[in-house]
């Protein structure tokens, strides 16, 4: 127990003594996790979501659809009805082809289903306002009313003729907004179009009004719903054009919306745990001397090294840990609005299941434990009384650089014999920009999609809410990434400045301007930053190709150069501050402090 | 003397630190004149401000009253840019514990001035194999720091001090953590520089190093308590006169 509680009360003091410290790994253990937590049960979310919603509308198992609407159809319709396997049945219904028109002019293509005023027992859509159509009246769907910006008690125009809408419902006898025809005019293929609902007098005559195309649709529940398959393969009629839709079919179909969601996540957080350890490194690196010391210190009064490491990777582990729930957490409020990006679904997502727990887990535990390991392993081995006496570690004389830095200009010279002083430090930096400008080029990539709106004839007036959902999400991981980016790009000043202080207070004694000390240790981040950026557009390029569709087309070439230019800018303007603030620290004082 | 003349001058000079009850005058209405060619030394019991008063003559502190010019210029009220450009043209530091840079070698410590002062590489690697030659080390140009002795890296120090050709050499304790034929080496470079007519100021509590000097000063307290014209010619029997030869 004791052991225990000394364990506790130093890690305590570690986490106080180093607050920013224990921030920024909180915060980016937080944001990697939450993202992967997002992204790994994203299917299960969305099959969640279908269920709740085809439970509580009494969703068909099959869908039997037809583009033509004679009496052989209709026939074979009824018969399937009849089938041993169906239990209970809604239809055949007609669906209309139709325009749909709001108040402000926004038009639509819509699907028009023919319903009976009191729900059957299959398919009955269930209302989130208002009422079930009535004559006159036409009932939206959820996702459809969304994006047309309608509510009960608005009037929309469907093919010239005026309908209050009295109703809005959610189905799972479709697809998602905008997915709803299942099949197009003639068995053809369909187009973006919204779901309504009239009475079956008011679809015929809207039919009737304009010569409307019409499908004829037929729900069926089967004894077992997991047979739906075989039992479309046992009445595929040849010579009459019905298609089947099973249950599951429409559930695959909601995840179409989600096609780039999971990679923009999962990559995404591969990317945010890369910063994490990258920024959680130069943190530890910074602290090596105090960490060795503190070793040092333990082992002094008798401290086993397995006591010492528990300390030590403690702090981290603790902190990494906390950013893992806390990420879990935000990762369980905010998945369905990730999982759903219309709202054609209701219900709620479950927590992150086991797997997607642990996965969380090993990822937070593998930021503390590689970004701190090494400074670990030093302060373990190294002997007790040189740990009491640590410095920083001594950096390695390059004789080629230090002579071409000596044809440079000042603060170049300084850039680039403080970037030789501590490659490791200078690599991170480059990661770190590379993995920046890659979700830069991810996100132009994504801007750069040609797509066609959900309005009538591909109109922006709808926009296309996939490709919306895929760069909002998209945006968010490029802010996230950047926020990390910035946070290491001034922790990597800092350490930098602060380890090279006695060198930089030197060089001021011998006539180096302060600006020309803070130009240098600004220089000294953008070297690593400038190959870091360049190959970050095609480390960019090459990701999307992993994932994107073969005729996706990609962003001009001067987008992704100034993208690649504008981080470098960024990068300059991130180091001036704690450059400045470096390179105002009194010299006499540095020198003392020093000698002391 | 009139001010021109005079290659390093203070007037009223004062710094504290601290405040409130803490407050503590580190150098308290000092007046000094150091002339072109002379070889002061300033000597005083540890903390007496004698390492402030040199930081407040180099511009590496700010005075909190009184004045300072260096070369006939005032630079207590320099902007810092100004202050290392002062730096680079009229001072060379020489420390106690020496401040090389660890990753670079001998000659590229030397250098490392004249390439801040705008010199070609050149011009620079010429210049630091001159004084390296000059202070017994052309054949450690090429070593580091840490595979120098105590000696020799002050010696690098002192080569590192005279590059830019200053008017005027600082030195903080330069033997003080020397042993004793190390820094018989360094008095002897010092010796040269005096009889070469440069200017140092050199802050120390070895009155061996004191004995080399033209002119003495005594610190107590922040202020001087003495100023002594030394009247030894310290060119002939240096090692005798200071009790280090037997």
């Amino acid at each position: 127990m004791g052991f225990i509680v000394l364990i506790a009360r130093l890690v305590l003091a570690g986490v106080r003594r180093h607050k920013v410290q224990a921030a920024v790994l909180l915060l980016a253990v937080t944001v990697a996790t939450a993202t992967l937590a997002l992204g790994l049960p994203l299917r299960g979310v969305s099959d969640a979501l279908y269920e709740q919603t085809r439970a509580a509308t009494a969703g068909p198992d099959v869908v039997a659809l037809s583009g033509d609407t004679g009496p052989a159809v209709t026939s074979a319709l009824a018969s399937l009805a009849n089938e041993p396997e169906v239990i209970a049945h809604h239809g055949p219904y007609r669906i209309v082809y139709a325009d749909l028109t709001t108040r402000d002019s926004t038009s639509s293509p819509v699907v028009v289903q023919g319903f009976g005023e009191t729900p059957g027992a299959v398919n009955r859509p269930l209302l989130t306002s208002g009422q079930w159509v009535r004559s006159g009246g036409t009932v939206l769907e959820r996702g459809f009313a969304t994006a047309l910006g309608v509510s009960v008690g608005d009037r929309v125009t469907i093919a010239g003729r005026p309908y209050p809408v009295v109703g809005i419902a959610v189905t799972a006898a479709t697809s998602i907004y905008p997915w709803a025809a299942q099949i197009g005019p003639g068995g053809g293929p369909s187009d973006y179009s919204g779901l309504a609902w009239m009475t079956r007098s008011d679809a015929r005559a809207l039919a009737s009004s304009q010569d409307l195309p019409v499908a004829l649709a037929l729900d069926v529940k089967l004894r077992d719903p997991a047979t739906a398959q075989a039992f479309l393969d046992a009445h595929r009629v040849s010579t009459l054009m019905v298609n089947f839709h099973t249950w599951q079919f429409t559930a695959e179909q909601d995840m179409v919306i989600l096609r780039d969601t999971q990679p923009i996540l999962v990559v995404g957080s591969w990317l945010l745990s890369f910063l994490a350890i990258t920024g959680v490194a130069a943190l530890a690196a910074g602290r090596t001397v105090e960490q060795t010391r503190r070793a040092g210190l333990l082992k002094a009064v008798g401290a086993a090294p397995g006591l010492i490491a528990t300390v030590l990777l403690t702090e981290y582990l603790a902190l990494a840990l906390a950013g893992d729930a806390l990420g879990l957490v935000i990762a369980r409020l905010i998945a369905p609005a990730i999982a759903s990006p219309t709202a054609s679904r209701i219900g709620d997502a479950a927590g992150p299941g086991g797997a997607t727990v642990a996965t969380a887990t090993v990822l937070a535990v593998a930021v503390a434990v590689l970004s701190t390991l090494r400074p670990t392993l030093r302060a373990m081995r190294t002997a007790t009384v040189t740990a009491l006496s640590a410095t920083a570690h001594q950096p390695r004389h390059r004789p080629w650089l230090t002579a071409l830095s000596a044809l440079l200009p000042t603060p170049l010279l300084l850039g680039l014999r403080l970037t030789a002083r501590r490659p490791g430090r200078a690599v991170l930096q480059a990661c770190s920009t590379a993995t920046t400008v890659i979700a830069i080029v991810a996100l132009l990539t994504l801007y750069a999609q040609p797509e066609r709106g959900y309005g009538l004839d591909g109109s922006s007036a709808l926009p296309n809410l996939r490709g919306e959902h895929d760069r909002r999400l998209m945006l968010t991981v490029t802010i996230l990434l950047i926020a990390l980016a910035v946070v290491n790009t001034i922790t990597l000043t800092w350490t930098t400045a602060m380890e090279a202080r006695a060198n930089m207070a030197i060089a001021r004694t011998l006539g180096a301007t302060p600006g020309q000390i803070a130009a240098g240790l600004s220089t000294a981040q953008l070297l690593p930053s400038l190959p870091g950026a360049i190959i970050g557009v095609p480390m960019g390029i090459g990701l999307l190709s992993l994932f994107a569709a073969r005729n996706s087309a990609e962003p001009p070439s001067s987008w992704l150069l100034g993208a690649a230019l504008a981080t470098l800018l960024a990068t300059a303007a991130l180091t001036a501050l704690p450059a400045r603030l470096a390179a105002r620290r009194p010299v006499a004082q540095t020198l003392s402090a020093e000698t002391a | 003397m009139n001010v021109s003349s005079a290659a390093v001058r203070a007037c009223g000079l004062v710094k504290t630190h601290g405040q409130g009850q803490s407050r503590v005058r580190a150098v308290d209405q000092v007046d000094l004149e150091v002339p072109q060619g002379q070889m002061l030394a300033v000597m005083g019991p540890s903390g007496c401000g004698k390492s402030t008063l040199l930081h407040l003559l180099g511009g590496l502190e700010r005075p909190t009253d009184g004045e300072v010019w260096v070369a006939g210029r005032r630079i207590d009220t320099l902007s810092e840019r100004a202050l290392a450009r002062m730096r680079r043209r009229s001072v060379g530091f020489i420390f106690q514990a020496f401040h090389l840079v660890e990753e670079l070698s001998a000659a590229e410590n030397v250098e490392l001035p004249a390439l801040l002062a705008g010199r070609s590489r050149r011009q620079a690697r010429r210049r630091a194999s001159l004084l390296l030659e000059r202070v017994g080390l052309a054949d450690r140009a090429w070593h580091l720091p840490s595979q120098l002795s105590g000696g020799q890296r002050q010696r690098v120090a002192v080569a590192r001090a005279l590059v830019n050709e200053p008017l005027v050499v600082l030195a903080d304790e330069p033997t003080g953590n020397l042993d004793t034929t190390a820094t018989l080496e360094a008095l002897r470079i010092f010796e040269e520089l005096r009889t070469a007519g440069q200017t140092l100021v050199i802050v120390t509590h070895d009155e061996r190093v004191a004995a080399t000097a033209d002119r003495l000063v005594s610190m107590r307290d922040g202020m001087f308590v003495d100023d002594a014209r030394l009247a030894g010619s310290p060119t002939r029997g240096l090692g005798g006169l200071i009790g280090l030869e037997g």
